[in-house]
């Protein structure tokens, strides 16, 4: 009896010794578990995979280029997998529908449009929502509101405030000619509104609208016979970059005289030699930039769970030959390229 | 034991771990901000260097005898203009050439000459230089080189670029004025090559302010100007000890140095958590070796624990046996070499020493109550004796010689056996020749009251019994029982073999005893001398001494009618206890 209490006596601290080195062992498992968490915190994550598809690819145009440069550089600041594909014209609808049902079978995680006509994108915009891929319009909208967010100058308020400057140019015998582009595009809508809003009891004053279809030289040709038909125009607003700039440019050739007063949206380098030669009064410039940065970065954020609001305003700064070169402005009119 | 010295041995680790674990922390920090310091100080040398350089280029242009000629010179024909504007057009071409960075060179006197890279680039005429700062600048600082601030350049026709300028206001050595000035616009492939190359890690950055805090170089430099992200400056402008870590999530270090020659600021930033990469590094190392450590000295311990605690218990559970008196078996075996081993020895020594002093007492004891027997044996109750003589001389006087034969000769057989016998037992044969001899003759003295009948199985008389065990029960029975009755008694000594044991009654029908007396005989612990020699309590404990408790006496009695006393004793045990 005693010798096997004695046994007994000796086998407890050996038991005890066996479940202590397992408490051991999973301690340390835990704890190797905890650390490789905290380090492995940042491993790798897949890059998240965006499509972008402006209205188009046209390095002569210093708006598009700006915007695509905003998303190349945001999709290098958040690690973004970054396609971008456009048509070659504005106003070819059926070419970015293409490219949106090419877009929407990729099934990336994101897509960034900027929808090319107002009502034509409506059903292949309506499609990328359905196939459950997020969505982030930029510049322009569609007539129902399918995006998650919206990244767009306030294109009315735009257009209003630029209304307002104008009046100040009015006088009694002002007959007003408007280069839009796009008839059907959401932009050319906006603004047009809002220049008639800021023109108040001056709308008389806006003799006919021309558009230009985004056509530099549509927009040159159509000026240069407005004018020509009718020498009593002696204001022309152009409505986005290929307009004021083809306006610009038969204003200079055909207004020998310098009667002819002219504003514009948008700031290519054409636009700034018109401003800084004083043919231009007053240019409203958009932040092309900030809407293609913003696009991907919110898509992005959308892409992380974050709430965001329906709608982010890109801003729009008026800009005249006096305040051009100004600390502020001179950074919003010129981009800094590396 | 060997938890509370694991948990002790863990909390030891874990401060341990904390302390050095914080301390390198700091240290890290504090020798990156020192690393970053000098890294960023560096840069700035390296930018003051990099402008002192191109000051030198425009001290050798401005300097250039041509380049005074061709702005200046009022009688100049055409041939010489030509040929100067060639010479200083190589003189340019060598320069932008040699220098990637440099985007124009230019020299512009307000006389409207100047001469702008290869010679085709032209003034863009809707700029009034007058209104440019930093033509304004050069005007106000003869002789001195100016640098600007990060600023479009629109001087050149068509070309609206992101530069930094240094210029120089040149006078004209003939009328002694300031009037034309030489510029070179900078890109920033040197500056961009310079704070990129001096970063510290993947996430920092250098970037340049100018005196009022305008950024000349940002990484992130279009995002500033969108004003899609913000900098520091103003905790930059207002920092004074060289450094600050901005608080935040994710908190960055920004080192802060200042060129006293172009008064520009590198500040140079990096996250903090990317500085403590390499103590994350160290953070595993030393969890590896904790957890290492750690599971070493649970092992350990519970090694020496076992070590140390099993022989002890084994050594308690020997001692608790000690206690229970079970000297025997408390002896410790494989005894381990260490300590405990030598107090197990110790113990054995002492549980040996004890055994010894026990063995030693057991055997005094019983060589105390051999002489005590002894003594007792020899002296022979002498008023039994008297009184045996005196019967013998009563009897011899009245010429009973048979009687007296008779009585002298049992007389004479049972003092040779009371001396004659030396061992503790003698066989019950003995015994009952003694008790034979003793009971003739009481038989002769009390012949009138006294029958006897002895009746033992032939096949017991060789076993043993102890010496004068029965024969002081006989001697009580005949005192205290028979010699009061009056009347004629019979004493049966009947011996018997039942199972393993022998049962001796001795059975009178005396008077018997009553309550008190009977326990009067057992709670005696004396010897009653006085009425038989050996009493018989004392026969009692010597039986159950030798024989064991389960032996010994039985007395039953009832007052007027007799009392029978039995013996149990074991057969065949001829060595007491064992």
């Amino acid at each position: 009896m005693k010798r096997k209490r004695l046994i007994n006596i000796g086998e407890i601290p050996m038991r005890r010794k066996i479940v202590f080195i397992i408490i051991a062992i999973l301690f340390t498992v835990f704890l190797s578990y905890l650390i490789l968490k905290t380090i492995d915190i940042e491993s790798e994550e897949r890059p998240k995979r965006i499509i972008f598809i402006p209205k188009l690819i046209d390095n002569t145009n210093d708006f598009w280029v700006d915007l695509i440069a905003g998303t190349e550089l945001a999709a290098k600041e958040y690690d973004v997998d970054l396609t971008i594909v456009a048509p070659n014209r504005e106003d070819d609808y059926e070419g970015q529908n293409n490219f949106i049902d090419w877009a929407i079978r990729e099934k990336p995680d994101a897509i960034v449009l900027v929808p090319a006509d107002y009502t034509i994108s409506l059903p292949m915009v309506k499609k990328i929502k359905e196939q459950g891929i997020k969505l982030v319009l930029v510049d322009s909208n569609v007539a129902e509101k399918v995006e998650d967010v919206l990244i767009a100058t306030d294109n009315f308020k735009a257009g209003r405030e630029m209304g307002r400057y104008i009046t100040s140019y009015i006088e009694e015998d002002t007959q007003i000619l408007m280069v839009s582009h796009v008839k059907t595009a959401s932009t050319a809508i906006e603004r047009q509104a809002g220049v008639r809003a800021g023109l108040g009891k001056q709308e008389d004053k806006i003799v006919d609208v021309v558009y230009c279809d985004s056509d530099f030289l549509k927009a040159y040709n159509l000026t240069k016979e407005f004018i020509q038909n009718n020498p009593s125009i002696n204001m022309v607003i152009g409505l986005n970059e290929y307009s004021s700039a083809g306006a610009f440019k038969a204003i200079k050739e055909v207004d020998k005289d310098r009667r002819i007063n002219a504003f514009g949206f948008d700031s290519s380098t054409a636009q700034i030699k018109f401003l800084e030669g004083n043919y231009c009064k007053g240019l409203m410039i958009q932040k092309p930039f900030n809407m293609g940065y913003l696009g991907i970065e919110k898509a992005v954020k959308l892409l992380d769970g974050q709430e965001l609001p329906e709608y982010i305003d890109s801003g729009f700064q008026l800009i005249t030959q006096d305040n051009m070169y100004t600390k502020e402005n001179q950074k919003l009119l010129f981009p800094f390229e590396r | 034991m060997l938890v509370s010295f694991s948990i002790l041995v863990i909390i030891a680790l874990s401060i341990f771990m904390l302390i050095s674990l914080s301390y390198t922390k700091d240290t890290v920090l504090d020798n990156s901000i020192e690393y970053t310091t000098k890294l960023v100080e560096q840069v700035n040398y390296q930018i003051e260097s990099y402008v002192d350089y191109m000051e030198n280029i425009t001290a050798l242009v401005t300097n250039y005898d041509n380049v005074n000629d061709y702005l200046f010179q009022t009688d100049l024909d055409a041939e010489e203009f030509n040929n100067l504007r060639a010479e200083i057009l190589t003189h340019f071409n060598l320069i932008v050439k040699a220098r990637e960075d440099i985007y124009n060179i230019a020299i512009v006197s307000d006389n409207n000459r100047y001469l702008i890279n290869d010679g085709l680039d032209k003034l863009n005429t809707n700029v009034n230089v007058d209104n440019l700062d930093w033509y304004k600048e050069a005007i106000s600082n003869p002789g001195q080189p100016i640098l600007s601030s990060s600023h479009v350049q629109n001087l050149v026709e068509d070309d609206y670029k992101w530069v930094i300028t240094l210029c120089i206001n040149m006078r004209n050595p003939y009328t002694n004025e300031a009037s034309g000035i030489f510029f070179i616009d900078l890109n920033y492939d040197a500056i961009i090559d310079l704070c990129e190359a001096n970063s510290m890690s993947e996430k920092g950055y250098i970037f340049i302010l100018d005196k009022k805090g305008d950024i000349i170089y940002h990484p992130q430099q279009q995002l500033l100007y969108s004003g899609l992200k913000e900098e520091r400056i103003k905790e930059v402008l207002e920092n004074e000890t060289g450094y600050f870590i901005t608080n935040e999530e994710n908190s960055k270090l920004y080192t802060i140095s200042v060129s006293d020659k172009t008064g520009w600021t590198t500040v140079g930033v990096e996250e903090v958590s990317e500085l403590m990469k390499n103590s994350s590094e160290t953070k595993i190392i030393y969890f590896i070796v904790t957890i290492i450590l750690l599971i070493a000295v649970v092992i350990i311990t519970a090694v020496v624990s076992y070590e140390i605690s099993s022989p002890i218990k084994i050594l308690k559970d020997s001692m608790e046996l000690v206690q229970k008196g079970q000297l025997e078996i408390a002896n410790i075996d494989d005894i381990p070499d260490n300590e405990i081993g030598s107090l197990s020895k110790s113990f054995n020594i002492m549980v040996y020493e004890i055994r010894n002093l026990m063995d030693r007492i057991v055997y005094e004891q019983k060589e105390k109550r051999k002489s005590e027997l002894r003594a007792l044996q020899s002296q022979i109750n002498p008023h039994f004796l008297y009184n045996t003589l005196d019967s013998i001389i009563w009897m011899a006087e009245a010429k009973k010689t048979e009687e007296v034969v008779i009585m002298t000769s049992a007389l004479s057989k049972l003092l040779r056996q009371g001396i004659s016998n030396e061992n503790e037992e003698l066989t019950i044969l003995q015994e009952v020749s003694y008790i034979n001899s003793y009971l003739t003759i009481q038989q002769m003295r009390y012949n009138d009251i006294l029958e006897y009948v002895i009746d033992f199985d032939k096949d017991l008389y060789s076993e043993k019994i102890l010496k004068l065990t029965i024969q002081p029960i006989v001697e009580n029975a005949i005192y205290h029982g028979i010699k009061y009755k009056g009347s004629k008694c019979l004493l049966q000594v009947i011996g018997r073999s039942v199972g393993e044991t022998i049962v001796i009654k001795v059975i009178d029908n005396g008077v018997g005893m009553s309550k008190d007396r009977f326990d009067k005989i057992f709670d005696s612990h004396k010897v009653n001398y006085k009425a038989s020699g050996i009493g018989v309590y004392n026969v009692q404990r010597r039986l159950q001494l030798h024989y064991g408790n389960k032996y010994g006496l039985d007395i039953k009695s009832r007052p007027n009618e007799g009392t029978t006393v039995t013996i149990t004793i074991p057969k065949k045990r001829d060595n007491g206890l064992k």
